[in-house]
């Protein structure tokens, strides 16, 4: 339960906003970072501590794509796809990610490793083709610097020292947050 | 006046309040702008285009700021330059609104080409067709070609149960929002969002159980499409070939106006059966709305359990006999008696109740006549300062006071749970003051949490420091502050965890509170001021205004001699000293307040079904329906409400009054009654508040806003337009003289050791008629024991234990919580236990 767990950080972050409910995207995130997507039960558990009712939670899961409601890989490659991204050859490339995946959008590798989803419009249209995988751009993409990425996240996964942490990225935006 | 602004709809001038969205206004003056994502109770969202016209303004010369002016003198009108939402848009001075232009013509036909993109156009198997707002503006606006192919139409699930009353056929959604803000904006249930964006777009329940409100069925009045149906109604019939009968909800205090939709059906022998039940628009008690207890809890009507002849006991066992046989044998019965006495229900009509009580007091000069499940006292109180006459809860707002105490309105009451909710959303003042939190408690301004046993202290302790200007800064204190120098103040009061006489005390002080004279007026005998009682029932009301009581008559003049109350009744049926009982719509045994019919000589039952007491009766009188008869409720703002046949009687039931004035005519009470309009006439003789009504005054109508009803369904839903009367409230005392401070006895605690058990109520708790309801049978209220864990020690959450108090045993399921105070028990899906019983509680071992 991340109301037991996480009791000082879900404070601090409730703090933060003159109502409690704002609180909800970053509850979230955090739930969706314990486990791994925001289950039914994670949804259940942030409606309780921001007095919410579960459906307001689950109608943001549905309106975010940042938010999963299924389980997802350990690295979820979110491309872009919409119309900037798409002039410049999204769709093509969501074709060649997926084929050398062996799997198709919102599906995982078998090893577990790397979803593949498709969401509109991150904000980096110029530097399209692009996705975003654990909060981090990667952008101008072709093939091999496809690969390069691929290469890089199962080297973390195998050797188990993730060269990014989601909590610190959060942190990062809670500075932001109260500037 | 500067409130008012003048404008211009195609051609029409009118003057409507500031502020007011075009789209209202245009309606105001018979001008129908569709709409589909506009309603005119919720906040508009301009979401769905459909409302788009012309809307100019005077042009003004930006040097001199002179109003710039056309050859012909006519002001120079500017139109910019694309149309734009009705809805959204606020009238203007000046203003001019073209609803009828090619421009907008053609916008029209393009939107609904778009709305038809994924529409199903399943109309012939749809529930909505012949009252879908889609289908009435496609006709009226479609295009009826589509540019779009057919093949690319979204697919999407047709019958998605949202909880056990609603369904959702997901591709005739047109995603308006309405049922949405609706939950958000009115009910305050917030158990419907959307869901994914874009086409996908879908509506979502996450409660438990989903769709979990008590307001649901109004979401399938407003949806603009035939997207949420009910499970009452759904597939039921089509709408054309459906009757509409005016009538009023038998199942609260509040007396919502109602419309029963039936048709004849084959399979009742070709006699009308109810399809569905609409709400009818009355904007001083239901607006347009109603609870879904009101809504779903007919089918008891068309039980085949109900009573259809008379019956006798020969030989030990109950046979059916002819009518004259049992009014002779019943006649001959009560005037053998040694002693007789009446008892009824709280949901008879103001006619069964006249005829009632003049069978007792005319035809067997007694005056032993009280209610069943006597829980709340008052009557004569709420006749001397009751809210006035001509009072609407939604004209509070700020500046305005409403003050609750001992009851859970959103399980009593709903409607008025959900006007006095928007009243403080409006910025009233809102005092709640109870043993436990209710959902009232979050709206409240001063939310007083009382010990159940200290109620009625706490009300004397605030009447006090009211009465005195104190500069005391404790919560009492700003509360009777906040109170006392309302422009308004409307006080209800209920019997949660509260014996009779505490509720007697209770109104007497809250009287006192409302008598206050400081600066302006008291706050009773001018509109929208007054007491409201919390009755237990539907026409409780017309039982206190028509001598259901031992020791008052009809108009609240005391009797000669005070007769036996309910109690000195059970105690004499026990002990053989009362010798005759009769009960009309009332099941003292069922309810635990007798055992069994002890010595009673005679028991005669008149009722709807075999209850528990009928079961034990020598003569029964089989009793029609509400729905089946005419009459008239007096609901807890004393409005006199008169609801009319829907369907046919069932067997050979009579209504009640009828049954009575035969059985009078043949103890000496005079002839027989006819018609229920003249039984009405002779009662207002007789309860000279009643004075000046009749069944046709009770009939009118006047002008409503918003106007519903007319032949386009999608302004303001499928709630029906009242053509059938909004009745006539009373005048109470205060409206034409001045009533003094009520004398208060001194503090009375009937408290006992032991565990205080509160009663709190729940909308759907177990009783004979809801019982029946095969909508609400799911979500019936599971019989439950709250306990604070310093008293149960010995017990777990979700231990099964016996609670027994002086009248009843219940099994009910342990809750431990700290929600409830010490030395307190809450107990919940139980009718009409008594207020201060003391609990004494067993686990029941596995
Ligand atoms: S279900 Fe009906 S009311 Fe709700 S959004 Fe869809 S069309 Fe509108
Ligand atoms: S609020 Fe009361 S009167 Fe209105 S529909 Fe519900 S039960 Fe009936
Ligand atoms: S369209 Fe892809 S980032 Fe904007
Ligand atoms: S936008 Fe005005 S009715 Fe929907």
């Amino acid at each position: 339960m991340i109301a037991e767990k996480y009791a000082k950080e879900i404070e601090g972050i409730i703090a933060r906003y003159p109502s409690k409910k704002s609180a909800v995207l970053p509850l979230m995130h955090l739930a969706q970072r314990e486990y791994g997507y925001t289950s039914e039960s994670a949804m259940k558990e942030v409606a309780s501590i921001l007095d919410l009712d579960p459906t307001q939670v689950l109608s943001l899961a549905g309106f975010y794509t940042m938010f999963y409601e299924e389980p997802v890989g350990k690295y979820v490659l979110e491309i872009c796809n919409d119309l900037a991204c798409a002039l410049r050859g999204a769709d093509e490339f969501v074709d060649m990610a997926c084929k050398k995946l062996d799997i198709t959008p919102e599906e995982t590798t078998d090893d577990g490793l790397f979803t593949i989803k498709t969401v509109m419009c991150l904000g980096a249209c110029d530097r399209a083709p692009m996705l975003q995988c654990n909060m981090s751009f990667e952008e101008n993409l072709n093939e091999e610097k496809f690969d390069a990425l691929l290469g890089r996240l199962r080297a973390e996964a195998t050797a188990g020292t993730p060269s990014f942490s989601v909590a610190e990225k959060m942190a990062s935006y809670a500075v932001k947050d109260g500037a | 006046m500067s409130d008012l602004v003048t404008l211009t709809i195609d051609g029409t001038e009118l003057s409507v309040p500031k502020g007011t969205r075009v789209a209202d206004a245009a309606k105001s003056v018979g001008i129908d702008i569709p709409v589909f994502c506009h309603h005119p109770k919720l906040e508009p969202v301009g979401a769905c285009r459909m409302c788009l016209v012309e809307i100019g303004m005077p042009m003004r010369d930006r040097a001199t700021g002179e109003p710039m002016l056309n050859e012909d003198g006519s002001p120079k009108i500017n139109f910019g330059r694309g149309l734009q939402t009705s809805c959204t848009a606020v009238v203007g001075e000046g203003m001019v609104v073209h609803t009828d232009t090619e421009a907008v013509t053609d916008v029209r036909g393009t939107l609904l080409e778009f709305q038809l993109v994924n529409h199903p156009l399943d109309c012939p198997i749809c529930d909505k067709g012949g009252e879908c707002p889609l289908q009435n503006l496609v006709m009226d606006h479609g295009k009826m070609e589509s540019r779009v192919y057919f093949e690319d139409k979204r697919r999407s699930d047709k019958h998605v149960s949202l909880g056990d009353l609603i369904f959702l056929d997901r591709e005739r959604c047109i995603q308006c929002a309405r049922c949405i803000r609706f939950q958000d904006e009115v009910a305050d249930d917030r158990v419907l969002q959307f869901h994914n964006r874009g086409v996908n777009l879908e509506i979502v329940t996450m409660s438990d159980p989903g769709f979990d409100s008590y307001w649901s069925g109004n979401t399938t009045d407003i949806c603009p499409v035939g997207a949420l149906t009910t499970a009452d109604f759904r597939f039921g019939a089509r709408p054309w070939e459906m009757t509409p009968s005016a009538s009023i909800c038998s199942q609260c205090a509040v007396g919502c106006n109602m419309t029963v939709n039936t048709r004849r059906e084959a399979r009742s022998g070709g006699k009308p059966v109810i399809k569905r039940i609409l709400p009818r628009q009355n904007e001083a008690v239901n607006e347009l709305w109603l609870c879904d207890k009101g809504r779903f809890t007919h089918d008891y009507v068309a039980s085949p359990e109900r009573l259809t002849s008379p019956m006798m006991r020969k030989d030990g066992e109950l046979v059916a006999v002819s009518w004259d046989e049992a009014l002779n044998a019943a006649a001959e019965g009560l005037q053998a008696a040694s002693s007789v006495a009446g008892l009824a229900g709280q949901r008879l009509s103001n006619e069964d109740y006249f005829m009632l009580q003049k069978l007792f007091r005319k035809g067997l000069k007694s005056g032993n006549l009280d209610v069943n499940n006597r829980q709340i006292g008052g009557g004569d109180v709420v006749a001397q300062v009751g809210i006035a006459a001509g009072s609407d809860l939604q004209q509070l707002g700020k500046g305005d006071a409403i003050l609750v105490v001992a009851s859970d309105l959103h399980e009593e009451a709903p409607l008025w749970w959900l006007r006095v909710k928007q009243a403080a959303d409006r910025g009233a003042a809102l005092v709640v003051i109870n043993g436990r939190s209710t959902r009232l408690s979050s709206h409240a301004t001063h939310n007083l949490q009382a010990d159940s046993g200290d109620i009625v202290a706490t009300v004397r302790q605030l009447v006090s420091m009211a009465k005195v200007e104190t500069d005391g800064t404790g919560a009492l204190d700003a509360a009777a502050e906040t109170l006392i120098t309302a422009n308004n103040l409307v006080a209800f009061y209920g019997y949660e965890g509260l014996s009779y006489e505490e509720t007697e005390s209770l109104a007497k002080a809250l009287a006192n509170l409302l008598l206050i004279q400081m600066d302006g007026e008291p706050h009773v005998g001018r509109m929208n001021n007054g007491l409201i009682p919390v009755w237990p029932y539907a026409n409780t009301q017309g039982a206190w205004d028509m001598g259901i009581h031992p020791a008052l008559l009809p108009s609240y003049k005391a009797a000669k001699m005070t007769g036996m109350d309910a109690v000195a009744m059970f105690a004499g049926a026990a002990d053989g000293s009362l010798d005759a009982l009769y009960v009309v719509g009332a099941d003292p045994i069922g309810d635990g307040w007798m055992a069994d019919r002890g010595k009673l000589g005679l028991l005669i039952v008149q009722e709807l079904f075999m209850t528990k007491t009928a079961v034990t009766a020598d003569i029964i009188f089989p009793a029609q329906s509400w729905a089946e008869r005419d009459g008239t409720f007096t609901n807890g703002e004393r409005r006199v409400q008169r609801y009319y046949p829907a369907i046919r009687p069932a067997g050979d039931s009579r209504p009640d009054w009828q049954i009575l004035s035969q059985l009078g005519e043949r103890v000496g009470a005079g002839k027989a009654e006819t018609v229920t309009s003249l039984v009405f006439r002779s009662l207002t003789k007789a309860a000279r508040q009643y004075k000046g009504m009749d069944y046709r005054s009770l009939g009118q109508v006047e002008a409503q806003w918003p106007v519903v009803g007319g032949d386009d369904r999608y302004y303001g839903g499928n709630a029906f337009a009242n053509t059938a009367g909004l009745g006539k409230q009373w005048a109470a005392v205060a409206e034409s003289k001045a009533v003094k401070q009520f004398e208060m006895d001194d503090a009375v605690s009937s408290r006992e050791d032991g565990l205080l058990l509160i009663n709190a109520a729940s909308l759907y708790t177990a009783g004979t008629l809801i019982d029946k309801s095969a909508v609400l049978a799911p979500r019936m209220a599971k019989i439950t024991l709250t306990i604070n864990p310093v008293d149960a020690t010995a017990y777990e959450d979700g231990d099964t234990l016996m609670v027994r108090t002086d009248r009843v045993t219940v099994q009910a399921t342990a809750v431990v919580s700290d929600d409830v105070m010490v030395g307190t028990a809450v107990l919940r899906g139980v009718k009409a236990m008594n207020g201060t019983a003391v609990a004494r509680l067993s686990k029941i071992k596995e």
